[in-house]
């Protein structure tokens, strides 16, 4: 059963120094029960990818053309007041790449937590209160935290606050943008017990988690998502992805992180020449051709679509 | 690269047309008094007529020619205003780079004192150095607005010192064993041209509105004239209740003209370098 | 005893009394400052105008031998130029403390602190409305601009406050006296209130003291409420971006909602501003009271500068800045009230 599905859908930033193409084209589907996770470098879209996947748009982003249906409900044709009362929140949830100062600064969690709450439920606040301190304790958070002000808390546990907060309502879809990557190891394992937690007890459905990190990917995500300049180059399982990589992108991508590991050790450790495109002139073509090693004349001119060349394999690439 | 950056920053359109009157009334004040050569201080029209083609600006109470007086002093107060920030600025900019180089204790203070003199109301002190000077020229009252208003100057200077000195160039440097003194001056104030050319600006504008509040109360320069001291007669020879606008809306309107068009240029820059705010 | 003992320590270690404690410090750090400063300006200032302004009453004075000489040994005694200069300087400092400010010459025998304390209700009455009304009205009107960047209201509110952000208090006050009570002849030419009643809690009087508060009041509003209009708009701009508001956001927070948090997060930094300038809203505001011929501090500030009257100076110089020191410490108070992260000593200085 597919919960979200996005097809084609392009989100670009106008800006003063011209068109920037973040997300161009790209169509992913998220099974219910799914983590799916999306990585790629700095820069090439991931964030503004998640929030055009819960049409979260805000100038000087648009949105220009694309369809996201979640949950059967077609979300890229809704206005942003019916996606506020209805949608966000409720049915889906973000917990931004900023998580560590996502909170209202000056008002205490559990303020903003009844604030939250009575936009989509009329609760009075003693049971809004309750219903979040039992929440906190069913995900092992102390329940203290609800009457500390944001900046009392550690960065572990301002995140933990976030994400719970974020699926106080029992979304279905929760959209995690690099929710560990500013923490410490043992921290960022907490968060991933936390989201492991949240699927356990059925809170959430399915997560996509966004991150430029394999190796913290590959221990939530079922399937995996490559993202290159503002495009989905790959596509697969996860530890089909890490085993065998098709995209050349995704093979120096692999190689460069996972390369302590037995498994791939004995691959060379590929280089990956040049810098990423400029999203507001990438190059036609493949956008990969000018720093990949097979890159053919075709490359340059026919862009690759992304088609499925397995079983639950999808790739980008003319090699294919 | 720079003048990409000018280009860039000469298609701002509030920054353009400030700058230009800014410009054109530095050329009036220049230029003016050569073109207009009426003596500002000769008594010798009919007192209080209103403007007239002999006098555009007409005349005050002792018959002494209106627009010949503006002109005397917009030069007067350009002068003023641009003497006096560029001594807060040499102050600010030395004590906020020998507290950001040095650091430490030197940093601890300075930082004291600045804060200190910070809080103390500029204004007040002001008045209180000038009233004790008989005898007060435009160099004389261009020290006491620049003593008094450097502290902004020095905290931000020093602020932005640090945020820089993170960076790398600044580690290089070290490393290659140049003398604190040598970083600051090769490295650090080239990449503050920007910011403190703001600091310039708006301290200019601020010391004009100084020479004009330190004048109408009467401790302003004690010869010459400035739109401050027109103000000053205008109402000590009560100007308004007696109606006439032409001696006090001119010296007025240049003043607020000048303010605002510095403080335009200021945050057209600001825009331009913090990109916070520029957004799109 | 013991436990009393721990109360009191464990009351200093709370991060809003050792912050309240570092203010008081630091407030009366200035003051000695500023106070040492007008002590010791004119024994530095070259040709010592003192002395000078010592000779020049005696000479000038028109008045019988006894009163001059009566003038002057009171400011020998109160001056002590023949001492040492630690000397006088001590005597000045304890005069200071004992709330002694001097005797005034140009309005001889009366004392400086009698002259300022009748002077000074006045211009606190006309200030401190006038500043909380162009502080709540500026924030408020810059806060709508900033929400709708861009829009209607903030393109035409946007150039009107920078206008009168740079307009001095007292040139608009002149501008507004010439059109309202010199051309329409709405609004009295200057005074506090009608020359033919007494100050006094009669209806005529409060009436006539309203009516002549008028202007003197619009001018310090108008002209200030411009730059509050301007520092809340950017501010309410930078809040807008903010993490928070986009996390709210994609909670389903209504708009309302929003714009109250990002209200609540800029107006901290504006009560900051406040506190920084008093100073300079005094001081233009004691310019506005000369245009309007009102009977306030601005008018003792004049007479003492233009007649030399050292001892005037100095006392009023004192007490006004005596007064900024306070209202600086309230305001202060009221920020550790509203911000919640200088309770818990998060930030502060
Ligand atoms: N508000 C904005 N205005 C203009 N351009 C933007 C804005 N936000 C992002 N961009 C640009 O869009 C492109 C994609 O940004 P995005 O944040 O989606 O990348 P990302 O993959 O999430 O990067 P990171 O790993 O650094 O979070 C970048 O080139 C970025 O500069
Ligand atoms: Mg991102």
């Amino acid at each position: 059963m597919t919960l979200l599905m996005a097809e084609n859908i392009k989100a670009y930033y106008f800006t003063r120094m011209g068109t920037i193409r973040a997300v161009d084209g790209v169509s992913l589907g998220v099974d219910k029960g799914m983590v799916l996770g999306v990585i790629g470098e700095s820069g090439c879209g991931k964030s503004t990818f998640i929030n055009t996947l819960m049409m979260n748009i805000r100038s000087p982003l648009r949105f220009i053309e694309g369809r996201v249906e979640l949950d059967g409900l077609v979300i890229s044709e809704m206005s942003r007041e019916q996606l506020k009362k209805d949608i966000w929140g409720k049915l889906v949830a973000l917990v931004p790449q900023s998580a560590l100062n996502a909170l209202m600064p000056t008002m205490k969690i559990r303020d903003f937590i009844v604030d939250a709450v009575r936009q989509h439920q009329d609760l009075p606040k003693e049971e809004i209160v309750g219903m979040a301190r039992r929440r906190f304790e069913e995900l092992n958070l102390p329940s203290d935290t609800l009457n500390l002000y944001p900046h009392e808390l550690s960065g572990g546990m301002r995140q933990r606050a976030v994400i719970a907060i974020a699926t106080l309502l029992n979304p279905k879809l929760l959209l995690a943008d690099e929710v560990t990557s500013a923490l410490d190891v043992s921290t960022q394992k907490q968060v991933l017990n936390l989201l492991a937690d949240l699927r356990k007890r059925r809170i959430i459905d399915s997560v996509v988690y966004v991150s430029h990190d394999i190796a913290v990917v590959r221990q939530v995500a079922d399937k995996m998502a490559v993202m290159y300049a503002g495009k989905v180059v790959e596509v697969a399982p996860t530890e089909d992805m890490i085993a065998k990589p098709l995209h050349p992108y995704t093979t120096a991508l692999v190689n460069s992180v996972l390369t302590l590991e037995p498994e791939v050790r004995k691959r060379e450790l590929s280089y990956l020449p040049g810098e990423p495109p400029s999203l507001i002139n990438p190059p036609r073509g493949c956008r990969f051709h000018p720093r990949c090693s097979f890159a053919k004349e075709k490359c340059e001119t026919e862009e690759p679509p992304l088609v499925e060349v397995s079983e639950k394999r999808l790739v980008s690439c003319h090699l294919f | 690269m720079p003048s990409r950056i000018l280009l860039e920053i000469f298609k701002i359109k509030k920054f353009t047309i400030s700058l230009a009157i800014i410009l054109l009334l530095l050329f009036i004040g220049l230029v003016g008094p050569s073109i207009y050569p009426t003596d500002p201080f000769e008594a010798v029209f009919r007192p209080e007529d209103p403007p007239s083609s002999k006098n555009p600006l007409g005349t005050d109470s002792y018959g002494r020619d209106v627009l010949a007086q503006l002109l005397h002093g917009i030069r007067m107060s350009l002068y003023i205003g641009f003497t006096a920030s560029l001594i807060a600025l040499a102050i600010g900019v030395a004590i906020g780079s020998i507290a950001g180089v040095k650091g430490g204790l030197t940093d601890e203070v300075l930082m004291s004192v600045t804060n200190v003199v910070l809080a103390l109301p500029s204004i007040l002190l002001m008045l209180l150095i000038a009233a004790y000077f008989k005898y007060r020229d435009p160099m004389l009252v261009s020290i006491i607005i620049g003593v008094t208003s450097w502290p902004w100057v020095a905290r931000a200077v020093r602020a932005q010192l640090l945020s820089l000195r993170a960076r790398e160039f600044v580690h290089f440097s070290r490393m290659a064993g140049y003398s604190d003194f040598r970083i600051a001056v090769e490295d650090l104030l080239p990449n503050m041209a920007a910011y403190i050319f703001m600091a310039l600006v708006l301290l200019m504008s601020g010391a004009m509105m100084a020479e004009a509040g330190l004048s109408m109360i009467g401790v302003g320069i004690t010869r010459g004239a400035s739109l401050g001291i027109m103000l000053y007669w205008a109402q000590m020879l009560e100007a308004v209740r007696r109606g006439l606008w032409w001696w006090f809306v001119p010296p007025g309107s240049v003043l607020v003209a000048l303010s605002a068009s510095l403080l335009m240029i200021s945050t057209a820059l600001d825009e331009y370098f913090s990109p916070r705010l520029k957004g799109r | 005893m013991e436990g009393e003992k721990a109360v009191y320590r464990g009351l200093l270690k709370r991060p809003v009394v050792k912050l309240l404690i570092r203010k008081v410090v630091f407030l009366f750090i200035t003051y000695f400052v500023f106070i040492t400063i007008i002590f010791a300006l004119p024994r530095l200032v070259p040709g010592n105008p003192l002395a000078e302004m010592l000779a020049n009453i005696l000479q000038t004075m028109q008045a019988t031998p006894e009163l001059v000489r009566a003038v002057e040994r009171r400011l020998m005694e109160e001056f002590g130029l023949h001492k040492p200069w630690h000397e006088q300087y001590i005597e000045f400092l304890g005069r200071m403390l004992r709330g002694d400010l001097g005797t005034s010459y140009s309005l001889y025998p009366r004392k400086v602190s009698e002259l300022v304390f009748t002077y000074l209700p006045w211009t606190l009455g006309l200030l401190i409305p006038a500043t909380l009304v162009s502080w709540i009205a500026g924030n408020t009107l810059g806060a709508l601009a900033g929400y709708r960047r861009g829009g209607r209201f903030d393109n035409a509110l946007l150039p009107v406050s920078l206008i009168l952000s740079q307009t001095p208090y007292y040139w608009l006050a002149m501008i507004l006296l010439y059109t309202f009570s010199v051309k329409l002849r709405l609004f009295p030419l200057g005074g506090a209130y009608p020359s033919h009643v007494v100050p006094s809690f009669t209806l005529e009087f409060i009436a006539g003291y309203l009516y002549h508060y008028t202007l003197p009041f619009l001018s310090i509003v108008l002209a200030a409420a411009g730059g509050w209009a301007i520092g809340m708009r950017v501010l309410v701009i930078y809040e807008l971006r903010s993490d928070y508001v986009d996390f709210a956001d994609s909670l389903g927070l209504s708009d309302r909602k929003l714009l109250q948090y990002v209200f609540k997060n800029s107006v901290l930094p504006q009560v900051t501003g406040l506190a920084l300038n008093l100073g300079t809203i005094l001081g233009g505001s004691l310019i506005t009271e000369l245009v309007f011929s009102y009977p306030g501090t601005g008018y003792l500030v004049f007479r003492a500068l233009t007649r030399l009257d050292y001892p005037m100076i100095q006392g009023t110089f004192a007490i006004l800045f005596l007064t900024l020191i306070l209202a600086n410490f309230l305001v202060d108070l009221v920020y550790m009230v509203i911000d919640p992260r200088i309770r818990t000593g998060y930030i502060g200085e």
